[in-house]
């Protein structure tokens, strides 16, 4: 089995748009990780969830890799965009979308889903 | 130290700064900081100097939620 750190580098590095977040799509647990969620759907992006209230380790360890200490954290092609404010922002101005119509192309679906992490 | 005395500590020269208590709880905080410190730093990189000043009440779980509003003044 990989470990925690490996499974969330291998979420943020190949999921186009990795959201770590309180809750899930579905039953989000927190206003900002639910304002992240909304500024990426109007913005049109797919989206790939992962929950880190499971364990404690989760946050922790995602907070070591991205040197980010707050939940929700947005990566589009394994990069940082920020938390709920910066991706809501960066909606209001236009340029959530014009990096992910970079990063991913105009063309894109907008699937949601979750992944679930596996826990030693 | 308090949010604002610690944003005041890391972002002396800061226009603005101002923090709201967003619920009455004292855990939830709107925090509002226009300073030279930021003009050319991306957002991503304005909002972790601030991240960086609270990493103590963000560490050890006294500040709940965070909004973080930054702007340079040039």
């Amino acid at each position: 089995m990989k470990t925690l750190n490996e499974q969330i580098s291998d979420v943020i590095g190949q999921e186009p748009v990795a959201v770590f977040m309180k809750g899930t799509p579905q039953m989000v647990m927190c206003g900002n990780s639910h304002r992240a969620l909304q500024a990426l759907h109007a913005a049109g992006a797919p989206i790939t969830a992962v929950d880190i209230l499971p364990d404690p380790r989760i946050r922790q360890e995602l907070s070591t890799i991205s040197g980010w200490p707050t939940i929700p954290q947005v990566f589009v092609k394994g990069e940082l965009i920020g938390g709920a404010d910066i991706t809501e922002e960066l909606f209001e101005s236009g340029e959530l979308r014009q990096r992910l119509d970079d990063a991913l192309g105009a063309d894109r679906t907008q699937d949601v889903k979750v992944v679930e992490l596996e826990l030693a | 130290m308090t949010i604002h005395a610690l944003l005041d500590a890391a972002f002396p020269d800061a226009a603005t700064l101002d923090v709201e208590d967003r619920t009455g709880t004292g855990d939830h905080f709107q925090v509002t900081v226009v300073s030279s410190d930021f003009d050319g730093l991306s957002l991503l990189d304005q909002h972790r100097r601030v991240n960086d000043a609270l990493a103590a009440p963000l560490g050890d779980g006294s500040i709940h939620e965070l909004r973080i509003k930054t702007k340079g003044t040039a």
